[in-house]
């Protein structure tokens, strides 16, 4: 009687034994690069070990969010708009040229919002202060931090913007963050991408 | 001598009398091999000295044929090489090539991500990839394709991987698929040669030199992944990249393997892909793995991630995520 209790205690270790280790097994197969990226916690120099990376360039401007990794910067927009000063011409005089109005913007066509909560100029323009925008709130807004201004209704796109999950760095992954600002993608006044050719096309398989 | 090597002289003096016949791989290895047997006449007549150019190009190319594979030269043997290929494609095509051999970063692994809400199907990384990497315009080689995909479909191998209309259609989304640069990569354990491996920053590469061109790579890749040149590639001089890497948008040859590099001779520079440089709706995100402030760790971390084919295990380093 005493060998087939030993037996049975033995099978029974090791199917324990045995059930433990392909556990552990399967576990450590599963791990691989996402195992790898968790584990990696340290802060990574790259101004130290990458050697190509770009100084800041003049035309960005410090963003008033932070993100993960600190400070980061984003494109300027004033420099790009083309009648910026708004004010030339929007001040305390009067506008001698006749439909003044329609030749410096009669090529905007607003098409943001919704139809059934279409935005006006004013949604987002300053109306006494034309060089600026305003939130909802009131608030003045310089034209180069526009992302605080989009961020009110688009506040989960300037989340991931913010993270790095919406928009796109200027050319570098290593080296200071510099991002694009939203209206150096999507035109303000018509945010949605338009429909298109693509560049390209693609043949069909050969193996 | 035996009387096969004699025949064999008789064959040399008849490509003697017809110079402009090609100098293949094969006709490069059977003159080498006279060589050694006959001591060194026998190299200019194995195939017609035309083809092979100056006298200086054939003792380059005499030395590039002998070289070691990448992993095992030293770095002095590296510069001689670069040095060598920068002198042929001067010779060959006329380019002013910069070659680098530049060393993965300590302490990055690469990492990417694209976000299947945010492309629009433009093909701009498509064209910015074949610009880039010096892609054969002859049979219009690509590492990308962009899927166009119904709502609600799960594979690529569903969706349309040759579209060409107005995008984006109302109802679909498109996906990118590109070599995934696989942790576990089945491709690299296919080889016979040990002509791909994974280089310390995760990036795939292949040495063209090394690759004897039996595809079991491609057999191995469930992603179709990589590309084949079946003809000499075809760029236009004024088109070529000069800007090179060994491992990255080199000129290949026919018979040899070529994948994504994630842009190696960018990438190692601190730039990212030409892929992500070129993207108009930012779906592309590259990045380090190991930094935990960069963009890439923040995508895995903060949005809802999935990699292709996850269950083979091959374990990509490239995820897709939605917004």
């Amino acid at each position: 009687m005493k060998t087939p209790t030993i037996r049975n205690c033995l099978c029974g270790t090791l199917s324990v034994l045995l059930i433990i280790f392909a556990g552990t097994a399967t576990y450590s197969g599963q791990g691989g690069v996402v195992q790898i990226y968790k584990n990696a916690t340290a802060p990574f120099d790259d101004a130290k070990l990458v050697d190509g990376v770009l100084p800041l360039p003049d035309k960005a401007v410090p963003v008033k969010s932070r993100y993960q990794g600190g400070r980061f910067w984003t494109e300027t927009r004033k420099d790009k708009i083309e009648r910026f000063r708004c004010s030339q011409c929007h001040n305390d005089k009067d506008v001698q040229i006749p439909q003044a109005a329609e030749i410096a913007h009669g090529d905007i066509a607003l098409v943001h919002g919704g139809q059934d909560k279409p935005l006006s100029c004013f949604t987002c323009h300053k109306k006494d202060e034309r060089d600026f925008l305003e939130t909802e709130a009131g608030v003045k807004i310089d034209m180069d931090h526009s992302y605080q201004l989009c961020g009110q209704c688009h506040f989960r796109q300037k989340k991931d913007w913010v993270g790095g999950a919406h928009g796109k760095r200027l050319s570098n992954w290593a080296g200071k963050r510099i991002v694009k600002n939203c209206a150096s993608c999507h035109d303000p006044h018509v945010p949605r991408f338009e429909k298109r050719w693509p560049k390209t096309y693609s043949p069909p398989f050969i193996k | 001598m035996d009387p096969r090597e004699n025949s064999d002289n008789r064959k040399q003096k008849e490509n003697n009398q017809q110079q402009t016949k090609p100098c293949g791989r094969r006709d490069f290895l059977k003159g080498a091999a006279k060589l050694a047997a006959l001591g060194g006449t026998a190299m200019l007549a194995g195939c017609g000295t035309e083809a092979l150019g100056s006298s200086e190009e054939l003792k380059l190319r005499f030395k590039e044929y002998f070289k070691k594979n990448y992993r095992l030269m030293t770095p002095d043997e590296k510069d001689e090489t670069i040095l060598r290929l920068e002198q042929l494609a001067k010779m060959k095509r006329g380019v002013d090539v910069q070659m680098s051999s530049r060393e993965p970063i300590e302490g990055v692994l690469f990492g990417y991500a694209f976000n299947v809400t945010r492309c629009e199907g433009y093909m701009e990384c498509v064209a910015a990839c074949v610009k880039e990497n010096n892609l054969d315009r002859k049979s219009n080689t690509q590492y990308i394709r962009i899927f166009e995909m119904e709502h609600g479909e799960m594979t690529p191998d569903a969706g349309d991987g040759k579209y060409f209309h107005e995008v984006p259609v109302a109802d679909h989304f498109y996906m990118g698929v590109q070599c995934f640069h696989c942790q576990n990569a089945p491709c690299v354990k296919a080889c016979p040669t040990k002509a791909t491996w994974m280089e310390p920053d995760g990036i795939v590469v292949v040495d063209y030199d090394w690759c004897i061109g039996c595809r079991y790579c491609i057999a191995a890749c469930p992603y179709y992944g990589r590309r084949f040149n079946w003809n000499e590639p075809l760029v236009p001089k004024n088109e070529m990249t000069k800007k090179q890497h060994y491992l990255g948008n080199r000129m290949r040859s026919r018979g040899q393997m070529e994948k994504c590099t994630f842009c190696v001779q960018r990438s190692r520079e601190g730039r990212n892909p030409a892929c992500v440089e070129a993207c108009p709706t930012g779906a592309r995100v590259f990045g380090n793995l190991l930094d935990p402030k960069s963009e890439i760790r923040f995508v895995l971390k903060n949005k809802k991630v999935f990699r292709l084919k996850e269950d083979l295990g091959t374990d990509p380093k490239f995820w897709y995520f939605v917004d």
